[in-house]
């Protein structure tokens, strides 16, 4: 299941920073692409703005056939303040844009990509291509919130893949 | 040295999981009863935004659904009587779908008869259901400038004046007394005799699905968004305008098509089904799909029956093909 989650937030960071290479942000100093998965990363009360949040929610086993099929929710969260320099009456405008980055990403094809074991991939090390894929259905968008003066919006999108034999 | 291929990475089959249906248009030549067959074994793969010649792109169909009309009753013999066989009694299938566009081609086959384009009416033309006595057709010029072809239809600057970006075109011959099947490139009606068409010089042209959208104009050339399904224009072709298209419920015409139909699976596999004769099996239907009250959205209906082919292999009578390309590396 970790390399089908680690497959698909590759994929999703990959086409969201193709998508707009300027949405960085900045974690523990080091300049990245807009897009983290909160469990990946050290515990804080600190909501990064401007940037893709992945949670992995619910989880579902199905072993009725020969692979157990395995679902899982993806939650992505975003949020904007706007910029000071609009005094942040340009959030719902960078909302859009979030929006319209993120429904790409998830809308274009293939809807597909293989799964890949990133167990010992690192500097000059590529993951390892395993044998079947991991595909994704239409994201669910939720409702914009306003929280104070920031604009955020949680996004849902659920995530198939198919458990290999020996994979943990 | 020997090289040893093993099976060591062959992951189980499992059930094709896809998304929705594209579907895909060949003509019939109607007039020798011969369809256009796929062969899934050289073809299968293909890129499904860019299907082999001559299969044309219908996009996503939804609602797909296959239904096997056919039959098998059980042969007895003795007393009391046993099953000792099975027999076939019938065969038949069919096919219904909604189509997500409102092409020319997808109206017209889910239209279930002939249809009409709505020619541009000369000025005082008597009203009539299908569209009045049409404007006098303009022709595609030869030895003067570029040649026309699929994409561009050159009728010279004086002519082009009369075109906008954005007309409707239809690009075919003249009907001169033809009878039988018309229609450049697909078979779009019948015609029995020459008085029931009213000898229109333009009767061709108003059931033709070779048509088009001007997006520019250039030195009397009319550009076109995409190529003309029949190609480039043969000598003494012409050009109307219309202003869209029309099809009538009670028709006597019957359209027939090759279809294919593809599902992508989510691991690589593909399913293809492969019917050489589709003929329409009801009137113009559609359905809706409600948005947000009041709002709906129309798909276009169609529902088919498969006509019978001859497999070549073994000569048995079919309807359709069932083709299924597994992923790589895959349990079979």
């Amino acid at each position: 299941m970790q390399n089908a989650k680690d497959t698909f937030y590759v994929m999703l960071q990959s086409r969201l920073a193709a998508l707009n290479p300027a949405r960085t942000i900045v974690v523990r100093g080091v300049v990245r692409p807009g897009t983290l998965v909160d469990e990946n990363e050290l515990p804080t009360a600190w909501v990064p703005v401007d940037a893709f949040r992945l949670q992995w929610a619910e989880l579902r086993v199905n072993r009725a056939e020969p692979l157990p099929l395995v679902a899982m929710e993806c939650s992505i969260q975003y949020a904007t303040d706007g910029t000071p320099g609009n005094v942040g009456m340009d959030r719902g405008r960078l909302l859009a844009a979030m929006d319209a980055e993120l429904a790409s990403a998830l809308g274009a094809e293939p809807h597909t990509v293989p799964k890949m074991n990133y167990a010992a991939a690192g500097a000059g090390v590529a993951p390892t291509a395993m044998g079947t894929n991991v595909f994704w259905a239409d994201p669910v968008f939720g409702a914009a919130t306003t929280v104070d003066e920031r604009l955020e919006r949680t996004t849902t999108v659920q995530v198939f893949a198919y458990q290999e034999a020996g994979e943990l | 040295m020997s090289t040893t291929t093993t099976g060591a990475g062959v992951v189980a089959a499992v059930a094709p999981v896809t998304r929705r249906v594209r579907a895909y248009f060949a003509p019939v030549n109607r007039s020798v009863g011969v369809p256009t067959m796929f062969d899934a074994a050289q073809l299968g793969r293909f890129d499904l935004h860019a299907p082999p010649a001559p299969w044309v792109d219908l996009g996503w169909v939804s609602g797909f659904t296959r239904k096997c009309g056919t039959k098998v009753d059980a042969l007895r013999a003795g007393a009391p009587a046993i099953t000792v066989g099975q027999v076939r009694t019938e065969v038949e299938a069919t096919v219904s779908l909604e189509f997500e566009t409102w092409g020319k081609l997808q109206v017209t086959l889910a239209s279930g008869s002939q249809q009409t384009n709505l020619l541009t009416t000369a000025a005082g033309a008597a009203p009539n259901g299908s569209g009045g006595v049409a404007t006098a057709p303009v022709p595609l010029l030869t030895g003067t400038g570029l040649a026309s072809t699929a994409t561009s239809l050159n009728v010279g600057t004086a002519a082009a004046a009369g075109f906008s970006i954005g007309s409707l075109v239809a690009v075919d011959v003249d009907y001169t007394g033809q009878l039988g099947y018309v229609g450049t490139g697909v078979s779009s009606a019948y015609v029995q005799s020459a008085s029931a068409v009213g000898g229109d010089v333009n009767y061709v042209r108003r059931v033709t699905l070779n048509v088009g959208v001007v997006v520019a104009i250039t030195a009397g050339v009319l550009e076109l968004a995409s190529a003309l399904p029949a190609g480039t224009p043969a000598a003494g072709m012409q050009v109307s305008q219309l202003v869209g298209f029309c099809d009538r419920e009670g028709a006597s015409f019957f359209q027939e098509w090759s279809a294919l139909f593809v599902m992508q699976g989510a691991q690589g596999d593909r399913v293809l089904y492969h019917y050489p004769r589709l003929q329409a099996m009801q009137g113009s239907a559609e359905a809706e799909d409600a948005l947000a009250a009041p709002l709906e959205r129309i798909r276009l209906a169609g529902a088919f029956r498969a006509l019978p082919v001859k497999d070549a292999n073994d000569g048995e009578t079919v309807l359709c093909f069932r083709s299924y390309l597994p992923a790589v590396l895959r349990g079979v």
